[in-house]
């Protein structure tokens, strides 16, 4: 039955394309956040769904797409580098098959990224992106957040409809990108025109947003909960009444400490005491192994270079019992461990240049985003203020997203690279307008003669 | 049931934004902007009234 309505839905949504060739990009997107044929146990795992959507966004764009004024950004131009140097790190690669596996979705993701924005020509469309991202984001989001307040969540025990952990289906990852998209859900509430805000719209925002910030109790992800902390602090920037609103967050956060799963508050607690913790002791043994081996390596491993690694290092954990605290050592040897963390990926993966490319990726959107924000800032014409509250949303979604990849490696993450795109085309978008608003005829500027 | 739910919220909003979307010409193409206000001190001093 499910797999009917997954179906229906699709070719509804691809049918709606033929007729604006722009919802073929939609269906990508939503296609690629929620992968329905992994939700189905029949007929979409049989078919190629992903590539007919690209494919139909592509040639959508080409054959009938107005493209005029086309832009590229330098952004687009790192991230074309940076797909050419991957794919030169994966035929040298110490796992050639291994790092073929993963090659195979990050070249898509980089690509995908790279075309977005040049579809992006109006309002609407980047608008309706924002929309389909968040609304097909929300399908997880929605269940783990039901489930957290039902029975309480647990680490890697929070059913989210999919069992293989990939994509945004992982805990980790999951808990990240909720509280990233947190401020474009309440941009989409304040200056959606699809879904114009009213009450209903305001309920479902609302509603959403608590569910996100279920997302780090439910799934236990420790990320989550700093990311939680750097919304809390960006949030801060644009307060009015800042001390009535820390008041306010402090009050809300003890509160709920009496509603939080025990298991919850004893994994929250291993932050602190990290030493005592497996799970961030291999972290901070992974990232030491990671550093010798680019010093070695200087143009990193290939994709999945982590599965080479051995390492060993002992815990420390502390018992008090009546008074007396006993402390007990214990040795633990480990080998093929992930990264978790997205800066250390790229260099044990990519090295030294990949790194440098990414970074400069990741900065350059940051400023970007900031000089949009300022220039729009107190801008006279409402029916642009929405371009410098966009630019802001998708800031502080990237700063959360790169807090929380201290710790989780996303580094290639398709959905955050998505946002990349969309705010390269939000950035050539406002360059168009301007450039537009500027330019008149001079007999139009100057005032007609008395 | 929970996961239904969750799909059909999310899918039903997604279907009527679509629907929405093919009635709205300016998905594909739009006004150009408003020219630029004038500078606020040239407007202050009295400079005509447009």
């Amino acid at each position: 039955m499910r797999d009917l309505i997954f179906v229906a839905f699709l070719l509804m949504l691809i049918g709606a394309g033929f007729k604006r060739p722009f919802l073929f990009v939609l269906s990508y997107v939503y296609i690629d956040i929620v992968a329905p044929q992994r939700l189905t146990y029949m007929l979409l795992n049989t078919v190629p769904i992903s590539l007919i959507a690209v494919s139909l966004a592509i040639g959508g764009w080409l054959l009938i797409d107005d493209k005029r004024d086309t832009r590229i950004a330098p952004r687009q131009f790192l991230m074309i580098v940076l797909l050419l140097y991957c794919w030169v790190t994966t035929t040298q690669a110490d796992f050639p098959i291994e790092a073929a596996e993963k090659w195979s979705w990050v070249w898509k993701a980089l690509a995908f990224a790279i075309f977005l924005p040049l579809t992006l020509r109006t309002r609407l469309r980047i608008e309706s992106l924002g929309l389909f991202m968040v609304l097909s984001a929300a399908t997880i989001i929605i269940v783990g957040g039901i489930k957290t307040i039902g029975s309480g969540g647990g680490y890697g025990g929070l059913n989210l409809m999919v069992t293989n952990n990939t994509g945004l289906y992982e805990s980790s990852i999951i808990s990240c990108v909720a509280i990233a998209i947190i401020p474009l859900i309440l941009f989409l509430m304040r200056y959606g025109t699809i879904f114009p805000t009213d009450w209903r719209v305001k309920l479902f925002a609302y509603a959403l947003c608590f569910a996100c910030l279920l997302m780090p109790i439910g799934t236990e992800a420790r990320t989550g909960l700093i990311c939680v902390v750097v919304l809390g602090a960006l949030m801060l920037r644009h307060t009015k009444r800042r001390f009535l609103y820390i008041m306010m967050a402090g009050i809300l956060a003890v509160s709920a400490i009496p509603f939080l799963p025990s298991s919850f508050s004893n994994r929250m607690d291993t932050i602190k005491n990290y030493k005592s913790d497996s799970s961030a002791s291999t972290r901070i043994e992974v990232w030491k192994w990671t550093w010798e081996y680019v010093k070695e390596h200087p143009f990193g491993g290939g994709f999945n270079a982590y599965l080479q690694n051995k390492i060993r290092y002992e815990t420390v954990s502390v018992d008090e019992a009546g008074g007396v605290a006993t402390q007990e050592e214990t040795l633990i040897l480990d080998k093929a461990r992930a990264y978790h963390s997205a800066y250390f990926e790229m260099l044990g993966e990519q090295g030294f240049p990949g790194l440098f490319i990414w970074l400069v990726i990741q900065t350059i959107g940051l400023f970007r985003m900031e000089a949009i924000r300022r220039k729009y800032q107190n801008y006279a014409d409402e029916g642009e203020q929405w371009i410098g509250r966009l630019a802001e949303a998708l800031q502080h979604g990237q700063i959360i997203y790169l807090v929380g990849a201290l710790f989780v490696g996303i580094a290639f993450q398709p959905f955050i690279f998505m946002l990349l795109g969309m705010q390269i085309g939000l950035d050539t978008y406002a360059q168009r307008r301007s450039v537009e608003a500027a330019w008149r005829p001079m007999n139009e500027a100057l005032p007609a003669p008395a | 049931m929970i996961d239904n739910f969750s799909i059909g919220l999310t899918h039903g909003l997604m279907l009527l934004a679509a629907l929405l979307l093919l009635l709205r010409p300016e998905l594909d193409r739009e006004e150009p902007p408003k020219p630029l206000p004038k500078p606020k001190a040239w407007r202050d001093k009295g400079g005509g009234n447009a």
